[in-house]
């Protein structure tokens, strides 16, 4: 199946067809949860993010990692739930958009950032609560870095995905 | 603290700014222009705008419209107009020459008008 065989049979799809015949809001409705998805996952992550790279060291981490990572999981799952369903209304309009493809590159880089950090003997000794070495903070500094830059380029793609 | 504060917000209102003052028509032409021609795909109520497509001559206009509440809340549905028939439409053209797309405001058919930007008239 070739890259525009898998855009019509998405945009033919019964959640392509459901998104298209459900009512003028339905898009809109959908939209608003995507955004509020991108709201929850940017808020925690920015959080979290700035601690790691040196901001209010007073906050224990492993207080703040936690529920970061809870609201920013709850986040990216809503934006990824609410996306797939608005690319399937109109999936072949969006074959030279170059933006929104740009953004799944960076989408999913940042969740392999994710993935590689968590998996790491850094992260695994600030959930415990321990005293973090220097090569284990630069470790999770550098992860938060990426994660930054690679959610706000993903989110910036996605907004000019709209003006493409 | 608080001039921190301010001062995140001051430069978060600056990038802010240019996004909010080119919403949506940025890259098309300020005045209005018409056009008259035939559908060949009716009004479709589907994504984030209204969409249909006008031949004017031998070329193929895609046409904008409002957002579907907007556009459903002028009158015009899917099966407004048929395929075949004849319409004028005005909007703003792209700025580009060679990209055949309007983001239209009015559209009449058979006498009927359609306004789905009646401020941007």
């Amino acid at each position: 199946m070739g890259f525009h065989d898998f855009l019509q049979w998405l945009e033919g799809s019964p959640l392509g067809h459901a998104m298209r015949s459900s009512g003028v809001w339905t898009y809109a409705i959908v939209n608003l949860f995507h955004i509020v998805g991108i709201a929850l996952l940017f808020g925690a992550i920015i959080l979290l993010d700035l601690r790691l790279l040196g901001a209010w060291r007073g906050v224990p981490l492993a207080s703040l990692s936690r529920p970061a990572v809870t609201v920013a999981g709850t986040g990216v799952t809503l934006a990824v739930l609410t996306g797939i369903p608005m690319f399937a209304t109109k999936a072949t309009d969006y074959a030279d958009n170059y933006f929104l493809f740009a953004k799944f590159a960076l989408v999913a880089l940042a969740l392999l950032n994710v993935l590689a950090l968590h998996r790491s003997s850094a992260w695994r000794a600030q959930a415990a609560g321990q005293a973090l070495t220097i090569a284990q903070a630069r470790r999770l500094a550098l992860a938060a870095g990426c994660s930054l830059v690679l959610w706000f380029c993903a989110i910036t793609c996605g907004r000019l995905a709209g003006y493409w | 603290m608080t001039v921190r504060t301010l001062l995140l917000a001051a430069l978060l209102t600056a990038v802010a700014m240019p996004a909010v003052a080119h919403h949506g028509w940025g890259g098309n032409e300020e005045k209005i222009t018409e056009l008259t021609g035939t559908v060949v795909k009716p009004v479709s109520l589907a994504g984030p705008h209204a969409t249909m497509q006008v031949k004017v001559g031998n070329v193929v206009w895609d046409i904008t419209l409002a957002p579907l509440p907007r556009t459903s809340a002028a009158g015009l549905r899917e099966n407004s107009i048929p395929v075949g028939a004849t319409v004028t439409v005005r909007g703003n053209r792209s700025l580009e020459a060679d990209h055949h797309e309007m983001k239209v405001v009015l559209v009449v058919h058979n006498g009927k008008r359609y306004a789905v930007y009646p401020d941007r008239l």
